[in-house]
């Protein structure tokens, strides 16, 4: 029953335009970054090698797939939340909303799998929109402008790893970065499951991940013992594969509190829908 | 009269060191003339502060006087000046002034050192100093200043290439306290604490070992002009 109702909820989320609304988003912001990169790529790398290059050179294929990958998962890793709760956050609330959770809740199903229904219809929603990501940033960019050495700007300093090097990054990486989404994802469940409209869940998930991520910015001592907990301190965890060497310890530890979290977040969903009044 | 004959002396003395400085040059310079052109296989290594990078495999393109090409699978660092700057600079006799000065041991050879002083303003070096091996002919260490580049040491060593100049290996060492990474690219959000410590490491080396040197092959003009993909 449980995965029948999934396949269900699948349906629901791909009959929303809104489902596609986020595919698409995507598909033209990574378009417009290859089409800069395309054009003006070797000065925007020049500015972060700049200061080395008064005194060395960079020779070889700098500009190259794995690097245009890399810059657009930085730059879209941000923004991509947004997608993702555009979609999950009105899950619960969405049916509340057009009075059809009443008819869901008389269906032979428990309250309980229902919602753990939509969490799973969320997740492979979240998973389709990595993977597109993952297939437009790394594939796409990788035919347009070839492979090769991946030079990463950390805040100390630059690391240049080997081509045959990189892939496996990646792949770990979009597992980290498809955890950091599902986080998202579950969050906007669950507090869709507090909300009647479509618009508070997602509203209130992006002012929550905004918020956190100003608190994990601020350099105030304050703020020191709540930061290792937030989920957004992790989000950025991808990012870590591409260190030498790789830090696998905080990677773990990154990869243990956003599971905590999503447990955490689908028992709190879970019980607030097992208790949700919905005769009214 | 005491005055005249000592400044006599001191110009005498000072022609004579110049002199000796340009026949020392001048050998090195015939030598490294014999070479119309090479290919060679590098490996680079390069230890500088804030940059991580494995060593990688290149070959190396030179064709008289200047023309210079690097190609390499992957990504390698070099010195922006030390391949071919300072045998440019010396191939012109006129551009510069050369003094003798002390002689000295690099790596246990004995080596006479020269500096070198460009003439002009115009020249982007500003002083060189040379260790030569006077009985090889050949560039043991170097220590050029330039305007924009600063100071790069180079110390030398030599294989089988010997009787051509040619080096086996080269070790570079650069300034690297001016490096400065720019903070709004270099931002890393994921960070939860800063790293208080500075780099102590003003210096950074890149060893160049050079192998299967192919010596006037007669490379085309054209292989200088192709771009890298």
């Amino acid at each position: 029953m449980l995965l029948k109702n999934t396949y269900n909820e699948f349906i629901k989320i791909l009959s929303k335009p809104r489902s596609y609304l986020g595919v698409g988003a995507l598909t033209l912001l990574i378009a417009i970054i290859i089409f800069a990169m395309k054009a003006d790529g070797k000065s925007i790398i020049s500015f972060v090698t700049a200061s080395f290059e008064q005194t060395l050179t960079f020779n070889g294929h700098v500009l190259n797939g794995n690097l245009i990958a890399f810059i657009i998962l930085q730059m879209l890793i941000v923004h991509i939340p947004l997608l993702v709760a555009l979609v999950t956050g009105d899950l619960i609330s969405g049916e509340a909303a057009m009075g059809t959770i009443r008819m869901l809740a008389s269906k032979p199903i428990s309250r309980t799998n229902i919602v753990l229904s939509k969490f799973i219809a969320g997740a492979i929603y979240t998973l389709f929109l990595t993977l597109w990501l993952g297939f437009l940033a790394l594939f796409v960019s990788r035919q347009l402008f070839g492979t090769g050495d991946l030079i990463v700007l950390n805040s100390d300093g630059l690391v240049i790893l080997q081509d045959a090097d990189i892939l496996w990054r990646y792949g770990l990486g979009f597992c980290v970065a498809y955890l950091s989404l599902l986080t998202v994802s579950t969050l906007s469940i669950a507090l869709s499951a507090f909300a009647e409209n479509s618009i508070g869940p997602i509203v209130s998930t992006m002012a929550i991940i905004i918020l956190f991520t100003i608190i994990g910015s601020l350099d105030v001592t304050v703020f020191d013992n709540i930061k290792p907990y937030l989920f957004t301190t992790h989000m950025a965890s991808w990012r870590s594969f591409f260190e030498d060497p790789v830090p696998f310890d905080d990677i773990r530890q990154s990869v243990i509190i956003l599971v905590v979290h999503n447990i955490l977040l689908v028992v709190i969903a879970v019980y607030k829908f097992n208790k949700k009044d919905i005769t009214s | 009269m005491k005055t005249f004959l000592t400044c006599i002396l001191f110009a005498l003395q000072f022609g004579v060191l110049a002199q000796d400085a340009n026949d020392i040059l001048s050998k090195v310079i015939t030598k490294l003339n014999t070479v119309k052109d090479y290919t060679v296989s590098a490996n680079i290594k390069a230890d500088i502060p804030m940059i991580k990078i494995l060593p990688n495999n290149a070959t190396v393109y030179f064709k008289q006087k200047d023309k210079f090409k690097v190609q390499s699978k992957g990504i390698v660092i070099l010195p922006k000046q030390g391949f071919t700057e300072i045998n440019t600079f010396l191939a012109n006799k006129k551009s510069y002034m050369a003094v003798a000065g002390d002689s000295s041991k690099v790596v246990g050879v004995m080596t006479k050192q020269i500096t070198v002083i460009p003439n002009g303003e115009s020249s982007e070096i500003i002083l060189a100093k040379l260790w030569i091996d006077t009985k090889r002919s050949v560039i043991m260490k170097s220590q050029v200043t330039t305007k924009s580049n600063g100071t790069v040491t180079t110390n030398y060593t030599y294989g089988d290439k010997v009787s051509y100049g040619l080096p086996s290996q080269l070790i570079f060492e650069i300034d690297v306290k001016k490096f400065k990474l720019p903070k709004s690219v270099a931002a890393d959000i994921n960070k939860t604490t800063t790293d208080k410590s500075t780099p102590t490491k003003t210096k950074g080396t890149i060893t160049i070992t050079l192998t299967n040197y192919k010596v006037n092959t007669g490379l085309s003009d054209e292989l200088f002009k192709k771009k890298d993909k």
